[in-house]
């Protein structure tokens, strides 16, 4: 928000508000069965993984490319605790967040010191590992087999003499992830505008700079990428509870480049664009999943449409659909027209 | 510019909408069934296998009027063989009124991801291939199934195929980290005391690997007699490849997830002299499953398998009781659970049908072997 | 099996000589593709600082044109060979040119999400052209001696196969090596790699050159996709993601930038997780492949032969 003039303010805040009233009577309108409501719901847990993701590089400038680490890690922490423990979604969601967090700390401690290239690797072999784990140790997460049978959510006033009402078909589900996302957008809002955002901005528009203003670089970055890990984690443990089935290979590499995709498309560092850039995706892919077998293709095909995507968006529009001011400044300076060095008559011995 | 924007993402929003409006309408007057399996990625030629037998038989029942009057349609589900593939097919079944029926999945690990979903929407689910036994469990009386389970197939392996058959004592197996394959390999090493097998050793390993070569080397350290491909044919028929390639003479086998043409298409010479179990077997099949092989090969210009043998049943056995009960989820299943004995047994090209509470039902296994690189019923290895 | 009278006897036939050399063998066959396709990434690390991602997928096509240019046009196995690895150097340069020339002076961000964009741009496009499912390659092509014992020793088996991809791997880094040290277009690329600038003052057409390095990598990886294709038996389109990224491991361990790092990177790679596979558990071997990278770049990121490179670009 901080990149919007007074003059356009009304206006935009006129558009958000409108969207939010059609997002809340979405159920009820026609043509919108549960299937679709199973769409937008997936929407809206995107955004959130893409809010939180967007922290890392769109606020700080650091490639991560193992953010779909984070995700499945909440997701095993919530379902894990629901079909051991029985824990109630409502304690799950804090648990996975400071889960999450922990392991952004452990994985970006050693590793954000790194330039940044080795940092974007080592988050992608974290997250390899991550799957591995999942995968191989069946004894606590069932690997392959997958995590069935995780319960709904539900909200338990028993112990207040109250009823247990569960989380039945979708609406309840959807109403939770508007939740979810507003308070995201919110937190995301203040971090943008507090102390701590301004220093993540400095360190990404210039290093050097931000160090001599006596930021500590290593600290502001763990930060950063441990609050991205535990909205990742978050987001995860409102899948388990919500598709109540948990496998290793839902949280492969892809994931975290479709999210990459999302916030680069929507427009890195702006949580609208972020957001807008998980609402084209997601509506892209599923889309595309339904005309695709139509032409006589299998449905994956539909992931080529996302890499050209990306290769079109980072040739011509490398900051987005939305872009913010400084990004685009970033962005745009590194593609300075290069003259052609006059060749001299082949290469001299 | 912002204004644009917001207008081209409620536009998508509209343009999803309607598409899935689209697609999710059905032609008045025709009996919807769901049919789930993969029918694209590494396993799509298991899914051509189900497409085969179901459209056989689908067309037999429209052109002779359809059921009751009313044609039937089929719905295909393409779930990869994955479980959250499997989720999202079993959602949109489930959520579609007007399908009453769904024929699948085809891997274990995928009827077990969706079945919950049927459950809870009240689908009756059957199906022709999925061989763990913990299914029916979760089937919570919504699934049925004409094949036989792995609890069965492991054993017989063990104290039939193995000691008999082939004649070997020492195994070596080779098994897929799916529920298929540890569900299988556990009720071989059950049954192998019976059949005085003794196991050298077994090795792990997660669908799409190809390099077994060291696993392999491993195991042949013990000198097992026989291999026990415990698993899907991609990876069975490296496996045989592989082991010929480091020297390992003896024979192979597997169960019906190897029995696939593909097998020996991949594996070669290297699939020669190798042993699997199946529910259907041609050649060992009454008149009617002569008939009936005839009539594929004719349609298909492939030998039949077993998995297309069982999908025509599972239609068959759909017809006949959505013909007594009409297009109606509940009275559907209720109608298959009525099938519960030998009398009310269904008289398929598989044999005779019938399912106990869990939905399972026993049929009996029949082995085939690859000789000169073509699938034909099993000999005693000499 | 010979007898070490030293080691107890429980112990011969886990730690049995040839249950170790066979294991060694697998090993350096995998360690060597690995090298192969390791050099390609560090080549262009070198010339240009990024880290090819799709480099993976140039592996892949090399096994899917070869087994194109058998079944289709019914080409002899080593023809198929040199012509399928001339068709992957010319798409190493195309990629070059059409996806990454654009963006030189780009942000690194941008670039790896456009090397990242053309990985999984490629792969589905096999996956449209080939099918996803995964094809054997054409055994009647082979030479039939391949498949016949051509050493034993003390229980271990060595194919005629196994030794064409010794013998295979080991002339390419030969040649590789002689190309950078001793051919003018070798000082060329070795100068681009250390300062960009000044060998475009020196004369040197730096388009060119970069273009010359892809074409290399390409080659190469293009011909480990073969050898693999054919070992293995099995050709599919996600082939390059995880050999791409265990080559791309070796090369850090070598040493980023470096060739001789990459090559020896690759076989010790190779060896580690023939070992590993085979002595500890199989089901972690490509957490082999993650699991030294992460250590190496976080230890000791200039590898075993490497220098860091400084960063000349914002990190961004």
């Amino acid at each position: 928000m901080g990149n919007l003039d007074l003059q356009n303010l009304t206006r935009g805040a006129k558009l958000r508000i409108g969207i939010l009233i059609l997002a809340l009577v979405l159920p009820f309108l026609p043509l919108v069965d549960n299937y679709v409501l199973h769409i937008v719901i997936l929407i809206y847990l995107y955004m959130i993984l893409s809010l939180g993701l967007n922290i890392v590089p769109g606020f700080n400038g650091l490639l991560d490319l193992g953010y779909v680490g984070f995700y499945g890690i909440g997701a095993y922490t919530s379902g894990l605790l629901t079909v051991h423990f029985g824990l109630s979604y409502w304690l799950i969601i804090p648990l996975a967040f400071i889960n999450g967090a922990i392991w952004g700390i452990l994985l970006g401690a050693p590793t954000l010191r790194l330039t940044g290239d080795y940092f974007a690797i080592v988050t992608f072999g974290f997250s390899e590992l991550v799957v591995l784990f999942l995968t191989n140790e069946i004894w606590l997460t069932r690997g392959p087999l997958g995590l069935p049978g995780i319960e709904p959510i539900s909200i338990d006033l028993t112990l207040f003499g109250g009823p247990k009402w569960e989380f039945v078909g979708e609406l309840p589900y959807y109403y939770l992830a508007i939740i979810m996302v507003l308070a995201t957008v919110f937190v995301m809002n203040r971090i943008q505008n507090s102390r701590l955002g301004r220093a993540w901005f400095a360190i990404r528009d210039d290093e050097v700079a931000a160090v001599s203003c006596g930021i500590n670089l290593l600290r502001y970055k763990v930060i950063a990428f441990a609050i991205s890990a535990a909205f990742g984690a978050m987001g995860g443990s409102f899948f388990a509870k919500w598709v109540t089935f948990l496998s290793p290979d839902m949280f492969k590499f892809w994931e975290s480049f479709l999210i990459l995709c999302m916030i680069v498309l929507g427009g890195m560092g702006n949580i609208w664009g972020v957001m807008i850039g998980a609402v084209v995706l997601v509506s892209l892919s599923e889309v595309l999943r339904e005309i695709l077998p139509l032409f006589g293709l299998p449905a994956e095909v539909r992931f080529l449409a996302f890499g050209l995507i990306m290769v079109l968006m980072m040739r011509y529009r490398p900051a987005g659909l939305m872009p913010i001011p400084a990004v685009a400044a970033q962005m745009k300076a590194g593609r300075v027209k290069r003259k052609k060095v006059p060749p001299t008559v082949g290469l001299k011995k | 510019m912002k204004n644009r924007k917001s207008f081209l993402f409620l536009g998508l929003i509209l343009a999803v909408a309607l598409v899935f409006g689209v697609t999710t309408g059905a032609t008045a007057g025709t009996i919807r069934i769901g049919v789930a399996s993969p029918f694209t990625g590494d396993l799509a030629s298991y899914g051509d296998n189900v497409k085969a037998g179901v459209n056989l038989k689908l067309k037999e029942i429209n052109d002779a009027g359809g059921i009751n009057g009313q044609k039937v349609e089929i719905v295909w589900g393409d779930d990869l063989c994955a479980p959250k593939e499997a989720g999202t097919v079993g959602s949109k079944f489930a959520a579609d009124k007007t399908i009453v029926a769904v024929i699948g999945h085809l891997c274990s690990s995928a009827t077990l991801a969706a079945m919950p979903i049927y459950v809870r929407a009240g689908l009756p689910t059957l199906s022709p291939t999925s061989t763990n036994p913990t299914i029916g469990d979760v089937g919570k009386g919504w699934f049925f199934r004409n094949c036989y389970t792995d609890d069965f197939q492991g054993k017989y392996l063990a104290s039939n195929v193995v000691p008999k058959l082939l004649g070997k004592k020492k195994v070596a197996i080779f098994y897929e980290n799916n529920d298929y394959a540890i569900g299988l390999k556990n009720s071989f090493v059950a049954g192998a005391k019976e059949g005085g097998i003794t196991v050298t050793g077994a090795e792990a390993y997660v669908a799409k690997t190809t390099d077994f070569t060291p696993q392999l080397t491993k195991l042949l350290v013990n000198k097992p007699e026989t291999i026990f491909l415990c698993g899907y044919h991609p990876e069975g028929a490296l496996i045989a490849g592989q082991s010929r390639k480091l020297g390992f003479k003896g024979p192979l086998f597997g169960a019906d997830g190897i029995d696939n043409i593909d097998y020996i298409k991949i594996g070669g010479k290297a699939a020669n002299n190798t042993y699997c179990t199946v529910p259907f077997l041609a050649a060992s099949a009454g008149p009617a499953g002569k008939k009936f092989a005839a009539r594929f090969k004719k349609a298909f210009g492939r030998d039949v398998d077993w998995m297309s043998a069982n999908a025509y049943d599972c239609m068959g056995i759909l017809a006949q009781v959505i013909a007594k009960t009409g297009p109606d989820r509940k009275k559907i299943r209720d109608g298959l659970a009525a099938i519960n004995s030998p009398a009310k047994g269904y008289k398929g090209i598989t044999g005779l049908t019938y399912f106990d509470k869990k939905g399972n039902c026993s049929k009996p296994a029949f082995v085939k072997m690859v000789k000169n690189g073509k699938f034909v019923p099993a000999v005693k290895a000499k | 099996m010979r007898r070490n009278s030293w080691v107890p006897a429980p112990f011969h036939t886990y730690f049995g000589w040839a249950l170790f050399l066979q294991q060694l063998i697998n090993g350096l066959t995998i360690g060597g593709i690995y090298a192969m396709i390791a050099v390609g990434y560090t080549m262009i690390y070198g010339v240009i600082q990024l880290i090819n991602f799709a480099h993976g997928e140039i592996y892949m096509l090399g096994a899917f044109f070869a087994v194109t240019f058998i079944t289709l046009l019914g080409l002899p196995f080593y023809v198929a060979f040199f012509l399928s690895m001339a068709c992957c150097a010319v798409c190493g340069v195309f990629l070059d040119i059409l996806a990454y020339r654009p963006l030189r002076k780009s942000p690194r961000l941008a670039a790896l999400i456009t090397a990242i964009g053309m990985s999984i741009f490629l792969q589905n496009l096999a996956m449209i052209i080939w099918g996803s499912r995964a094809k054997p390659f054409p055994h009647d092509a082979l030479p039939e001696y391949f498949e016949k014992t051509a050493v034993t020793f003390g229980g271990v088996h060595l194919s005629w196969f196994h030794l064409f991809i010794f013998g295979i791997t080991i002339i390419m880094m030969i040649g590789l090596n002689l190309i950078i040290k001793k051919t003018k277009w070798g000082k060329a690329m070795r100068a681009v790699a250390q300062n960009q600038t000044m060998a475009a003052l020196a004369g040197i057409n730096v388009n060119r050159v970069i273009s010359y390095t892809f074409a290399l990598a390409g080659a190469l990886g293009g011909a480990a996709g073969i050898m693999v294709g054919a070992y293995y038996n099995s050709l599919y389109p996600t082939m390059g993601y995880v050999a791409g990224v265990k080559a791309f491991a070796a090369a850090v361990l070598g040493g980023i930038g470096s060739v001789p790092g990459a090559m020896l990177g690759g076989v010790v790679l190779g060896v580690a997780e023939a070992l590993g596979a085979g002595y500890l558990s199989s089901l972690y071997r490509d957490g082999i492949s993650y699991a030294v990278m992460i250590i190496v770049i976080i230890l000791i990121p200039a590898g075993l032969f490497g220098k860091v490179l400084k960063e000349t670009k914002k990190s961004m």
